[in-house]
């Protein structure tokens, strides 16, 4: 398949990031001016932060005119989780030029990265001996899947934005409610659609619950360390039970 | 030293710029080893559904007790039809539907 076929493909996959991505940006644009931010100021962060709770954590400290460091702090522990979902979807791009990838990687949000890599996933794995030709091939072919999902959903957020800057909408209760779960409900179904294992059910089911009285304790943090700590406890066990059988 | 807002935003910009790019220069084409490479995936299925349980039944620090179990019953719900038609849209609109009900019910 080629470049602009798969980019394609990507684009029709971020559909339902879109839908989700224009309510959430008019709210921040309409945030920002009510916090007295400028237009630039929007445009520059949504384009250039480019991510969503990040942005939202630091809009009043940034209004407020508090420290810089405390805001850039915040911003900083906000987007670290950008690193386990960079660090996920690499090993995807063999073979393609690290100055491509060292601009691609901007468009990664934690939607853009969901999409893909369920998509990569299914795809089947090409051989260690496999030619480089082959694999480079393979790898530019999810760079463009990537990049429809990602470039498309960066530019509704920044229009989206921006667009909520200037015109304050205002959306009713029950509508505004329902564009709420666009997102969750969407990565909901494609984790079903895609869950193959018990263990993958377990690590879903207790990560999902457990969050909650973690962002309770931490709002910031609570939720990335529950999960994280599901993880691996599972992934130990799993380890553990396995190393078990085999010497049994 | 005093920064102006656009300063700030740009060192916020490149710190993220940071973080994303990192992993890509670093690991690209690396086949993890089998282990690994399954502790990676339990993490990213893990992250994913803290992302979605913050995102449905948190506010900030607050957790939404009268919306919760209206949208608790809507993702039960998302999930057993994406299940049984292997599609995460149909999934996703029928739960959309019910928490539109749901908001006029209430």
């Amino acid at each position: 398949m080629s470049f602009s076929a798969r980019f394609c493909q990507g684009l029709k996959a971020a559909i339902p990031i879109w839908i989700a991505f224009i309510p959430s940006s008019l709210a921040w644009g309409i945030a920002a001016q009510a916090h007295g931010l400028t237009l630039d100021e929007v445009i520059l962060m949504s384009a250039w932060v480019y991510s969503g709770p990040g942005q939202f954590a630091v809009l009043v400290p940034l209004a407020e005119g508090k420290s810089a460091l405390q805001v850039v702090v915040a911003g900083f522990l906000m987007n670290l989780r950008f690193l386990p979902m960079s660090a996920a979807l690499a090993p995807f791009f063999h073979g393609v030029n690290r100055w491509v990838l060292f601009f691609s990687s901007h468009v990664i949000s934690a939607s853009s990265f969901i999409v893909p890599y369920f998509q990569f996933q299914k795809e089947p794995a090409g051989e260690p001996n496999e030619p480089a030709a082959a694999r480079s091939t393979a790898g530019y072919g999810r760079l463009a899947f990537f990049l429809g999902v990602g470039a498309t959903s960066f530019t509704v957020w920044v229009v989206g934005t921006a667009a909520g800057f200037t015109a304050a909408l205002g959306f009713p209760p029950g509508f505004e409610e329902a564009m709420k779960f666009i997102l969750p409900g969407y990565f909901a179904g494609l984790l079903v659609v895609e869950m193959k294992t018990l263990t993958m059910a377990l690590i879903c089911a207790v990560s999902l619950i457990a969050a909650i009285p973690g962002a309770l304790v931490s709002p910031r943090w609570g939720w990335l360390v529950t999960a994280i700590g599901t993880a691996i406890l599972i992934w130990g066990w799993e380890q553990w039970s396995l190393h078990v059988s085999k010497s049994s | 030293m005093e920064l102006t807002r656009i300063e700030i935003i740009l060192i916020m910009g490149l710190m993220a710029f940071a973080v994303r790019v990192l992993p890509q220069v670093c690991f690209v084409g690396r086949q993890f080893p089998e282990v690994w490479d399954r502790l990676l995936r339990y993490l990213s299925y893990a992250f994913i559904c803290g992302i979605i349980s913050i995102t449905l039944f948190m506010s900030g620090a607050r957790f939404e007790k009268e919306a919760a179990p209206f949208r608790a019953v809507a993702l039960a719900v998302t999930i057993i039809i994406a299940h049984r038609t292997k599609s995460a849209v149909t999934g996703m609109l029928t739960g959309m539907i019910l928490v539109l009900l749901s908001s006029w019910v209430r």
